[in-house]
């Protein structure tokens, strides 16, 4: 009996050990990746995630589905390492990943980034699968997710109604452009500047110099006017004296062209100044294509701004967050144009619209 | 006379030279460890290739592996693995790195990340349109958006950088495809844009940037290369459309800068203390003079390599301008022959097997032509019927090609 108790002591010590390392393992192993979420830009940061991974590569209780789980409310730069983590975590022939990964494609609160990944492996090679999926992620908050749904359809979808569906959905602007144009095909005709909610009617100011392209950063009088709220009538221009002008694109795309209003002028910069009547209070987007340099004010705030000349353009190009008040608000546009003499180099032109964080259009009242 | 002893010596070395391609292997390539192979000179020996490949009976095609998404990219060779990059989904924002098995095509690991730079780009590129590097143990990959990440032959992620998050103006809607180079411990990336425009060297290690320095606000996509200096100091060759310069690997120091305009799409070569400049047809400057500025040797404006990058055999150099392949003397840049050997446009650079060139067409025709004293006779031009703009490593008797959507290897 004597020689028995103090092994029996000694194995219910060593338990108390193990199963309390083993749970400091599990603390530790989810504090790492807590570190690892809130990772932000620059090298110190870097370095310090590197260290986190490494360590976090040699845990053996990490899971992919706390990986993927990990990423909702991560930084951008979190979820990215914890994506890399995720991939290396992932086995095709892991049945327990498998229905993790189910439960995290359907709660829709887990991030939109994660669920995307969750859905790419689970139908991997499984064609039934993706096709039975699909259609019930047309609605879905993540952006990808939505993509690849409206995708698959849209080359079946052959009616009106089903057509309609799609667009009432779809958020991306080649997908939207495409719709529009079946619908078209279909007899049902759909505005797309009216649909993706253009700003159409500006007042159009210039040009001033912009001769070597070196004044993209002076403050001319125009600007600091509407800043302060008290524009005139009239300016000196590049050319001699420039007053206002009212205009409103006709074009399909929503576009202003600038080139057709000041004749093709280069070396200059357009002020372009309009009020947007909000219907709501609060954050929304200002979403820009423009291929010539820009800078926008909203509310007398610098929210955008791009020194980039003839190098692509394209719908919802630039993004910026914005806070609409309810009511006027005021926008302003300093549009800028080098003297390139390439045939690809002379447009002169920006669409712009506000929209919400998915990308559906709010319109002016 | 000295000029036509020279040439009498280089005729020699050719002959010589075609002589020894004929007879036994002088190099195979192990690994090709970044864009243009190991040594920035895609020239290798003592390989076999098969003439004719492709086409409708596939002929000597090992094997051909789907991949979704695009890439404009080339493929990297370590161990038995071939390593590419691709972009897929919503705005090619999945940015993919992909292992295969170079016996099989079978995948050996993926990793993946979500760009956070740009990932615009012209319909014909990618963001998968850098080549990734290695430094035989680690993997780079670098993408148009300016995502830079770091894993083990495993695949296992060791670090990752958003260079677009540190410098948001960094970043070209055209598509940016400068390839990354490794040199001494440090993966060099160069970002030239209209936006926040640099050059950066990050220690392979963990990440972090060791240095960073101003480039021109201008668009450009040719890649660095590396160059030893008379004295075995290393050096990273970077050019641009005014600028031509060496800084040193470790600290970014500028160790030399000429102002000349190049080009802005192919990159140097340098080679036995010369470099190649794809700039004014091509400049070649000598680097044998320690602790000086390189000189001039010659310019040919003939001599033109646009976009691909120049490529150097024996005594030889060739350029490719458009569909033109030029070959001239090392010495004096003058221009020996000319023949077109291909068709339509053209972004992959040569290669170099034996004493026959490869070079891809973007409609995925391959012309084979061998490199003749006096001429490029075309042995045949082979198609894989799908767009190729990457440039192909060779390794083991096979060559490794990345279309668009797949990945081949071409081998008897």
């Amino acid at each position: 009996m004597k020689s028995i108790l103090p092994s029996f002591l000694t194995l219910i010590c060593l338990s108390f050990v193990v199963i309390g390392s083993g749970r400091a393992y599990c603390q530790s192993t989810a504090k790492t990746l807590d570190e690892i979420r809130a990772i932000g830009i620059g090298d110190q940061e870097a370095a310090k995630a590197a260290a986190l991974v490494s360590k976090l590569n040699q845990a053996k209780d990490l899971t992919l589905a706390q990986t993927l789980r990990a990423m909702k409310g991560a930084t951008p730069i979190g979820r990215n390492w914890l994506s890399g983590i995720a991939n290396f975590k992932y086995r095709a022939d892991d049945p327990q990943a498998k229905g993790e990964l189910e439960k995290i494609l359907q709660d829709r609160t887990q991030d939109g980034e994660a669920r995307y990944k969750a859905y790419v492996w689970l139908t991997k090679g499984n064609e039934k699968l993706k096709s039975e999926l699909l259609p019930t992620l047309m609605e879905d908050p993540s952006p990808e997710l939505r993509y690849a749904s409206i995708e698959s359809q849209i080359e079946t979808a052959k009616d009106a109604v089903q057509l309609q569906k799609l667009l009432s959905a779809a958020r991306h602007p080649s997908q939207v452009v495409d719709l529009i144009k079946k619908l078209d095909g279909v007899g049902v005709k759909v505005e797309q500047s009216q649909h993706f909610g253009f700003i159409k009617r500006w007042n159009l100011i210039g040009p001033f110099d912009h001769v070597g392209v070196k004044n993209f950063n002076k403050v001319f009088a125009v600007e600091e006017d509407w800043g302060a709220n008290k524009i005139q009538k009239t300016y000196e221009g590049k050319n001699g004296k420039v007053t206002w002008i009212e205009f409103t694109t006709e074009e399909k795309d929503g576009s202003v062209d600038l080139a057709k209003v000041f004749s093709n002028e280069k070396g200059c910069i357009v002020y372009a100044e309009t009020e947007f009547e909000s219907p709501i209070e609060g954050a929304a987007e200002i979403r820009l294509g423009c291929i010539n340099g820009h800078k926008i004010w909203v509310n007398g705030e610098l929210v955008m701004s791009n020194e980039v000349y003839h190098s692509s353009s394209q719908i919802d190009q630039y993004i910026e967050p914005i806070q609409l008040k309810k009511g006027k608000n005021r926008i302003l546009m300093k549009i800028c144009q080098n003297e390139q003499k390439e045939s690809w180099a002379q447009r002169y032109e920006y669409l712009v619209r506000i929209s919400d964080a998915t990308g559906k259009a709010i319109l002016s009242n | 006379m000295q000029i036509r002893t020279h040439h009498f010596a280089t005729y020699l070395c050719w002959g010589v030279a075609c002589l020894s391609l004929h007879g036994t292997s002088l190099r195979a390539e192990k690994n090709w460890l970044q864009f243009r192979g190991s040594d920035f000179n895609p020239v290798v020996t003592g390989a076999k290739l098969p003439i004719e490949f492709g086409g409708d009976e596939k002929k000597n095609i090992a094997w051909r592996t789907e991949i979704p998404g695009r890439s404009v990219g080339g493929v990297i060779v370590v161990d038995d693995q071939i390593i590419t990059t691709t972009s897929t989904g919503m705005d090619q924002r999945r940015i993919q790195l992909l292992s295969y098995s170079s016996k099989t095509g079978k995948q050996l690991w993926e990793q993946e990340f979500v760009a956070r730079g740009r990932p615009f780009c012209h319909p014909t590129s990618a963001n998968a349109a850098p080549t990734p590097a290695s430094d035989g143990e680690n993997i780079y990959a670098f993408f148009s958006s300016n995502d830079l990440a770091c894993v083990n032959k495993n695949g296992q992620l060791l670090w990752y950088r958003s260079l677009a998050s540190d410098f948001p103006k960094a970043g070209n809607d055209t598509g940016m495809s400068s390839s990354p180079v490794v040199v001494d411990g440090v993966c060099i990336v160069q970002v030239e844009c209209q936006g926040d425009s640099f050059a950066a060297g990050i220690d392979t290690r963990n990440g972090v940037t060791l240095w960073r320095i101003d480039r021109p606000s201008k668009a450009n996509w040719s890649s660095p290369s590396s160059a030893k200096s008379a004295d075995g100091k290393s050096w990273v060759i970077m050019h641009s459309g005014s600028d031509l310069l060496a800084v040193s690997p470790k600290d970014g120091t500028v160790q030399w800068k000429i102002d000349i305009g190049c080009s802005t799409y192919s990159s140097s070569l340098a080679i036995n203390n010369r470099l190649f400049v794809p700039a004014g047809g091509m400049t070649a400057f000598d680097l044998s003079s320690v602790g000086k500025e390189p000189s001039k040797l010659w310019d040919e404006n003939k001599l033109s390599s646009n976009p691909c990058s120049p490529i150097v055999l024996n005594d030889r150099i060739f350029a490719v301008n458009k569909s033109i392949l030029v070959c001239s003397d090392i010495y004096t840049g003058k221009v020996l022959w000319q023949s077109r050997i291909a068709e339509g446009s053209i972004w992959s650079s040569p290669v170099v097997v034996g004493e026959n060139l490869y070079l891809f067409s973007q409609d995925g025709k391959c012309s084979v032509v061998k490199l003749g004293e006096k001429q490029g006779e075309r042995l045949a031009t082979n198609n894989l019927g799908e767009e190729v703009l990457g440039s192909p490593a060779v390794v083991d008797n096979a060559m490794y090609v990345r279309s668009v959507s797949a990945l081949w290897k071409i081998a008897e």
